[in-house]
């Protein structure tokens, strides 16, 4: 599979008067064509900045960045200008915020916010954008699009919201489309129809998809590969299926355990004790090891490196867990 | 709705000059039994009968015989009739008249600096937020530092004192015969302009601070919305962001604050009349202060709170204009 | 809910409490820049005012002395002396400080206790109270001030106190506003939910959960009401409206244009009495600003980030990249995890 998206060594920190926020280290991030990769983690671990980074949305100030590689459709995109850049977010990639109500603009209407990628990717009229905003509005199952996109963002609710920024992401069909918590607002029925129409859309369209979330119900759903982050490294990269069924970090395992089950019966539900380290003061050694049961004076001392594990398995850990959960 | 959100807002409008209309017919009959007694105090030479004769006089001149429901009732007739009562200056002139002579040049003062100063504070607040932490920014930080400290009187006398008097630029006091020989003609304007040129200045420094300072924070306010990184991620041009995205939606505050000034340009614009001498309303107030003539200190309260209230319904109006979610609901 | 205890004993606690949380705030305020600046003018302004008569070399009031009129600044006069009756300008500036001080101060806290009180009954009770509030906010609002307080003035006596009623009788409505607004957030917050899911009665609630969450904003107000009154008083004075028998700044401006001072070039005349009032309000705006900045911090940072950029190190910030490399054995070298702290003391700086 040619990957769509090689991202390599991506570095983001914050300087702050309160020292030096160490929002991601060294990440790399591949992702296949047509391929749903999943970025989890807590809120606070990085993925949402790496996310931004691959678009390179990250300003800077406040933030400084060090790449060695984004290489996007086969082209390395560290060093394109801005006014390149600009070319290429919304026609070759786009995204999808997590709040539609504050992502949109509230003075303007929902159609003039879409018609605005048309006019300006394609060229249109005002006249011939409005047409295909209204046929995206359809095709994403919008009832009554023509009415709709002369609403203001207010005037609808929170599922319609979000399919208009589902329709404004995939309106100039790019190649790939970043996902940053696209349900976390939404009810969960509404949830899971909007992400039922986002995989839709995908796959119908052929577009990668990069999905930023915490909740790992959502990747279990949709994704094909899943990161997992934590304190601002990937700890584990696994095929979807492989990662539940046999999560080999003990984050993994922790963050798993978490989630409440209806088919577990007798297994309670866990928390991972402890909590994340302030991004501007990580301890030393493995990040995890404060709140990892397994700990050893090796894991106190040193980071592990991302070790391959075969069949596209990689885990940050010395002391990986195998299927049955012991050592 | 919005026509309903419009209708109430000028219904609203109304109550509250209502509310102060009736403010302005009570607050000279505070701490007195008899209104004659506030318009015509007693002096020390005067004997008892002498000053219940003038009273009973006073009384019938300004209407205070009847009972003070039908003396408010006879206020607000003439209100509506344009009548603001008579001043107390000799040969009784027409409230309403004294002041329409001096309007226009307090106008003069007030919508020029209104004008410069907000235009060109909108200018510095839009340049000190997008070139925000460099010079620029830090120049206007440090001087609305500065200048919110120092009184608008003060920096008049400044200016009267060093460009009047010491560098003779400008007319350090207004020239009597600007009024009195005013003709439409060329020469006629530029001495208008001459002699507002240093109260003008005085008053337009802080209000160019002012609206730049709050003009700047409500862009940058903007600019940290997650709208705005939605209209990066779409790849659209720095330029439609900015002024499609950003500056359309900072103008709401902007507005508000416009509305809200206004208030505080009127108060301030009489200090500013005294120190030049100023032939407007502001100097018209203090005459009739420092003679106690309520009538004609009432009516340009009046007046003045009147044009607040109107431009504050204004600026309403047009933050309704710009801002869709406007329905129903207080947006302060 | 907490056991009562004996009313004495709770008190002492509170008294001590509260005497230890300002002494802390102090302590914040000044190791912040500004706010040292701010609190050193402060308590110099006070100390002026309170030691006037020993400061002062002249009495201020003396109009006696005619063989000193219109003199320039010298070791004698320090300002000079104003020159239709000769009085001692830098006595004068002394003195000016308490009339500035006593309304400026005392208005801004009366202002800041009618404003909370107001405030948080109109956020708190809501309904028809907050609508009569409210009501009146917006018409005083509409009001020009300066007009309304001379006229008000002018009916009620130019008495020092009266002037001090009138500014807090119109004064409290930016606060009152704002403080409802906070309240308004305050009474769905969790904690105050529960104090009523628990029983507490509305004034308990009021008092002991809502007023403590407004209070940085009162604390704040107090200093800049303080501020904006010392400007008004001055415009007042400035006017001859004033305290006719105290010596204000303001009345010396006045004095200093009807005395031809701006004829005679006596600019230490006009420049005296402009610098204390400067000094006194910028003193005052200085500490609620960075009260405000102190209770909250967020406002401040957008700013101080480009700071940070500027004075930032390239050789640290390439240690800190290479140390979240994989190879680098032992993860984050200790200079660079420790330097996060030792650096953001120096940014400070």
């Amino acid at each position: 599979m040619e990957p769509i998206l090689k991202l390599r060594n991506l570095k983001v920190v914050f300087p702050t008067n309160y020292g030096v926020i160490r929002a991601v280290e060294s990440v790399d991030l591949d992702i296949g064509d047509r391929e749903c990769v999943a970025l989890v983690g807590e809120s606070g671990c990085g993925k949402s900045v790496t996310s931004q980074s691959v678009m390179r949305l990250i300003e800077s100030p406040p933030a400084l960045t060090q790449v060695d590689a984004i290489e996007f459709n086969g082209r390395d995109i560290k060093d394109y200008t801005p006014k390149q850049m600009q070319e290429l977010r919304g026609k070759e990639m786009s995204m999808i915020f997590q709040d539609a109500m504050t992502s949109l603009n509230p003075v303007m209407t929902v159609g003039n916010q879409i018609d605005e990628m048309y006019m300006r990717h394609q060229g249109d009229s005002k006249k011939e954008a409005r047409e295909k905003t209204v046929k995206a509005l359809e095709l994403i199952g919008l009832p009554e699009p023509r009415t709709r996109a002369n609403s203001f963002p207010h005037q609808l609710s929170g599922g319609m919201r979000q399919r208009v920024l589902l329709a404004m992401a995939f309106a100039c069909m790019p190649k790939l489309i970043i996902a940053d918590e696209p349900t976390t607002a939404l009810d969960v029925t509404i949830q899971a129809q909007v992400l039922k129409t986002l995989r839709g859309m995908q796959r119908g369209c052929g577009t990668s998809l990069l999905l930023v979330t915490h909740d790992l119900s959502v990747v279990a759903s949709i994704a094909d590969t899943v990161y997992v982050m934590y304190s601002g490294k990937i700890v584990e990269k696994a095929p979807v299926k492989d990662l539940f069924n046999s999560p080999q970090h003990p984050y993994t395992v922790g963050l798993m355990a978490a989630v409440p089950r209806l088919t577990d019966k007798k297994k309670t539900f866990t928390q991972i004790p402890g909590t994340v380290p302030h991004p501007a003061r990580k301890p030393s050694g493995c990040y995890f090891h404060p709140r990892c049961e397994y700990a050893t004076d090796k894991c106190r001392k040193e980071m592990p490196p991302l070790m391959g594990q075969g069949g596209g398995r990689e885990v940050r850990c010395y002391y990986p867990l195998t299927a049955g959960g012991n050592m | 709705m919005k026509y309903t959100y419009v209708i109430k807002r000028i219904l609203y409008s109304l109550f509250v000059f209502a509310v102060v209309i009736t403010l302005n017919f009570f607050i000279p009959r505070i701490g007195v039994d008899d209104p004659a007694e506030r318009y015509y105090p007693p002096q020390g030479n005067m004997s008892e009968i002498e000053y219940e004769i003038i009273k009973q006089v006073t009384r019938q001149q300004y209407g205070f015989h009847v009972s003070t429901g039908q003396q408010y009732m006879n206020y607000l007739k003439g209100l509506f009739q344009g009548d603001l009562g008579t001043s107390f200056r000799p040969g009784s002139p027409a409230v309403i008249d004294l002041i329409l002579e001096r309007l226009p040049w307090t106008l003069v003062l007030s919508v020029s600096t209104m004008l410069i100063g907000v235009t060109i504070g909108i200018l510095f607040g839009v340049l000190a937020a997008v070139k925000r932490g460099r010079w620029q920014d830090t120049m206007l930080l440090n001087a609305s530092t500065i200048m919110v400290a120092l009184p608008a009187f003060f920096i008049a006398l400044i200016l009267s004192f060093y460009l009047g008097f010491e560098l003779e630029i400008f007319p350090a006091y207004t020239d009597s015969t600007m009024v009195s020989g005013f003709t439409w003609t060329w020469e006629g304007i530029r001495r208008v302009a001459q002699n507002a040129a240093l109260p003008v200045l005085s008053m337009v420094v802080g209000s160019i601070i002012s609206y730049a300072q709050g003009t700047r924070n409500a862009v940058i306010a903007v600019t940290n919305e997650d709208f705005v990184l939605t209209a990066r991620a779409k790849g659209l041009k720095q330029s439609t962001i900015r002024y499609k995205h950003i500056l359309r939606n900072s103008m709401l505050p902007i507005v508000t604050s416009l509305g809200m000034s206004i208030s505080g340009l009127i108060g301030g614009q009489v200090v500013i009349e005294q120190v030049f001498n100023w032939n407007g309303m502001g100097t018209l107030f203090l005459e009739a202060n420092n003679s106690n003539d309520y009538p004609l200190m009432m009516g340009i309260m009046l007046l003045l709170s009147g044009f607040t209230i109107f431009a504050i319904l204004v600026t309403d109006l047009v933050y309704v204009l710009l801002d869709p979610r406007v329905t129903v609901g207080d947006k302060r | 809910m907490r056991t009562k205890q004996p009313m004495h004993k709770r008190f002492q606690r509170g008294l001590v409490k509260r005497i230890k949380n300002t002494g802390l705030f102090i302590k914040r305020l000044w190791s912040h820049k500004q706010g040292k600046v701010g609190l050193i003018l402060v308590s110099f302004l006070i100390l002026v005012a309170i030691f006037a008569p020993i400061i002062a070399p002249y009495n201020p009031y003396d109009v006696s002395e005619r063989t000193t009129k219109g003199l320039a600044p010298s070791a004698k006069h320090l300002l000079g002396t104003t020159i239709n009756t000769g009085q001692d300008i830098f006595s004068m500036l002394v003195y000016g400080t308490r009339v500035s001080l006593i309304v400026g101060v005392t208005s801004g806290v009366c202002i800041a206790f009618v404003g909370s009180v107001f405030g948080v009954m109109a956020g708190y009770l809501g309904g028809f109270v907050d609508t009569l509030i409210m009501r009146i906010v917006d018409i005083m609002l509409v009001i020009p001030t300066l007009p309304l307080v001379i006229v008000l003035t002018n009916v009620l006596g130019r008495d020092f106190w009266i002037i001090i009623l009138i500014f807090v009788a119109l004064g409290w409505t930016g606060l009152a506003r704002t403080i409802r607004s906070l309240v308004l957030v305050l009474k769905n917050s969790n904690y105050v939910k529960a104090a009523e899911l628990a029983g507490a009665s509305r004034w308990h609630v009021m008092i002991r959960h809502i007023l403590p969450g407004t209070s940085h904003l009162v604390i704040m107000s107090t200093a800049l009401s303080s501020a904006g009154i010392m400007v008004a008083e001055a415009g007042l004075s400035f006017l001859g409206l004033g305290d006719p028998t105290a010596i204000s700044w303001g009345k010396m401006l006045a004095d200093a244009q009807s005395g031809g001072a701006l004829l005679f070039g006596a600019w230490w005349w006009i420049l005296a009495p402009g610098i204390g009032i400067f000094l006194a309000v910028f003193s005052f705006m200085r500490l609620g600003i960075v009260m405000e900045e102190i209770a909250n911090p967020r406002m401040k940072q957008t700013s101080s980030v480009y700071k940070i950029f500027k004075s930032l190190d390239g050789s640290y910030i390439e240690d800190v990249f290479n140390s979240m490399d994989d190879d680098q054995k032992l993860g984050i070298p200790e200079t660079a995890r420790q330097g996060g702290k030792t650096h953001g003391t120096h940014l400070e700086a």
